[in-house]
């Protein structure tokens, strides 16, 4: 499966989101799931998708899935 | 004093019958039961003086899986059965089809009792675990009741789809969550019946409230008291009750504990009094707990559930990664992809994250006691697909 496959049905798990509302555009602040709690569940995901660790820092500084895009890609993970 | 194990419906409406005619207190005990004959009667033998006639013990396991002996006065099960009788107009109905274990408190009073009392005809089956049986029974019944639980209503939907039983007139739900998403099923299979939610529990022996259907729309609401039984909720919203119908004594942990007719007993579940006089179950005890300091009621998360997953459903409690409480959502018969999606997005809609399942799993059925209650421990303890997973 792509990365970009793999993102998506992540955020589709963690933010209980449907295919037309993905996107790198997606930001925290225009989700209601996109809480506390949901920032452990990504954080969790993408250690268990991706198999980098986040730091506390990184998680929780995180303002979209763009930034997590840009983020990915200076571990060395490319989202196509 | 003498024990009855459940051997078959037919063979046990004979042996209660005996039993009855005789002043000695005796137990009735389920036949698939952890619990053998010689803990009843020496339970039994145990008992003071004025508890050894003229009294009846019903083993309850509950779904905590803990066994406990009730102990009912007879006379007080034949006013709740003719209380009973006069609250819901059951004089139409002049013979019960048993498609639950007598043993099970709310048949052996809602139907054998009642039967006794009135006289009425039952009609024993096997159940579900004999369909073909059950189907020519509702077939051929004529006026008669029905008494199920609540988990029971999916089975009747996949067992007798497109089947019209007209002889059915009460039907009767009891025993955990009532099937409201289910009515228009149910009204297609027994079109001409009523039908009511009952709420009780084994201490209650077995009732304590009762609604028609139609009276209110949430599975939850269990309607208004019984002439002679009062609720009340505590502090913590524990349900309570007094009645003049209650077991008199039960048989808990090697010890027995009496009950009086003024002493407040707890139901085991939390619930609200609505404005107009009716109660709504919040969840047992142990289902009501606070999450990330949002309160979860894994009741309130059924209801939900309940709006687009028609099939089983049932859940168990377990901790996320940093030991906080939540619970797990268990489907049965586990749904694909688009199902899990489609549950997800009505629980995103309708409840914070926090009172969110910690996972979904899915089981071919799910575990039952006899009574038809789900097996806690054993839906715990078995293991299925992960569906969806949190990730807390």
């Amino acid at each position: 499966m792509a990365a970009r496959e793999k993102l998506n049905d992540l955020l589709m798990d963690v933010f209980l989101l449907d295919d037309g509302e993905l996107g790198d555009e997606l930001r925290r602040a225009d989700l209601d799931t996109w809480d506390s709690l949901g920032t452990v569940s990504l954080a969790v995901g993408v250690e268990e998708v991706f198999g980098y660790h986040m730091t506390p820092e990184e998680a929780t500084g995180l303002e979209s899935v763009g930034g997590l895009v840009a983020l990915l890609r200076t571990k060395g993970i490319e989202i196509e | 004093m003498s024990t009855i194990l459940e051997q078959g419906a037919g063979a046990s409406i004979e042996a209660l019958d005996r039993a009855w005619e005789t002043p000695e207190t005796f137990a009735f005990l389920p036949a698939r039961s952890s619990i053998d004959a010689a803990w009843a009667e020496k339970v039994l033998r145990a008992l003071p003086d004025h508890l050894r006639q003229d009294h009846f013990a019903l083993l309850t396991s509950g779904s905590t899986g803990r066994p406990k002996l009730v102990i009912g006065a007879r006379s007080r099960a034949e006013r709740l059965a003719k209380a009973l009788h006069a609250a819901q107009n059951n004089e139409a109905a002049a013979r019960a089809v048993v498609a639950l274990p007598l043993s099970y408190s709310f048949a052996f009073v809602n139907q054998w009792v009642w039967a006794t009392v009135h006289e009425r005809k039952l009609i024993p089956t096997e159940g579900f675990r004999d369909p073909a049986a059950l189907r020519q029974a509702l077939v051929d019944a004529r006026d008669a009741m029905l008494c199920l639980v609540g988990v029971q209503a999916p089975l009747l939907a996949a067992a007798f789809e497109g089947e019209v039983f007209n002889g059915v007139i009460r039907l009767h739900f009891a025993g955990g969550r009532f099937p409201q998403e289910q009515l228009p099923t149910l009204r297609q299979l027994f079109p001409r019946a009523s039908i009511t939610n009952n709420y009780g529990c084994a201490e209650a022996m077995p009732r304590l409230t009762v609604r028609s259907a139609e009276a209110n729309e949430l599975s939850a609401n269990v309607g208004r008291p019984l002439p002679g039984i009062e609720l009340s909720a505590d502090d913590t919203q524990l349900l309570r009750f007094r009645s003049v119908y209650g077991a008199v004594a039960v048989f808990e942990g090697g010890r027995l504990r009496e009950i009086g007719t003024e002493d407040w007993v707890p139901t085991g579940d939390l619930a609200e009094q609505e404005d107009d006089g009716t109660w709504r179950l919040l969840g047992r005890t142990g289902e009501v707990f606070k999450r990330h300091g949002e309160k979860v009621s894994t009741a309130q998360m059924l209801e939900t559930v309940g709006q687009t997953w028609t099939a089983e459903a049932a859940t168990y409690p377990d901790e996320d990664r940093s030991g906080e409480p939540g619970y797990v959502l268990v489907l049965a018969p586990a749904p694909d992809q688009v199902g899990v999606r489609t549950l997800l997005r009505v629980i995103r809609s309708r409840h914070a994250r926090a009172q969110w399942p910690l996972r979904i799993e899915g089981r071919e059925t799910l575990p039952r006691l006899a009574n038809g209650k789900v097996d806690a421990a054993a839906l715990s303890a078995e293991e299925g697909p992960v569906l969806w997973d949190q990730r807390t």
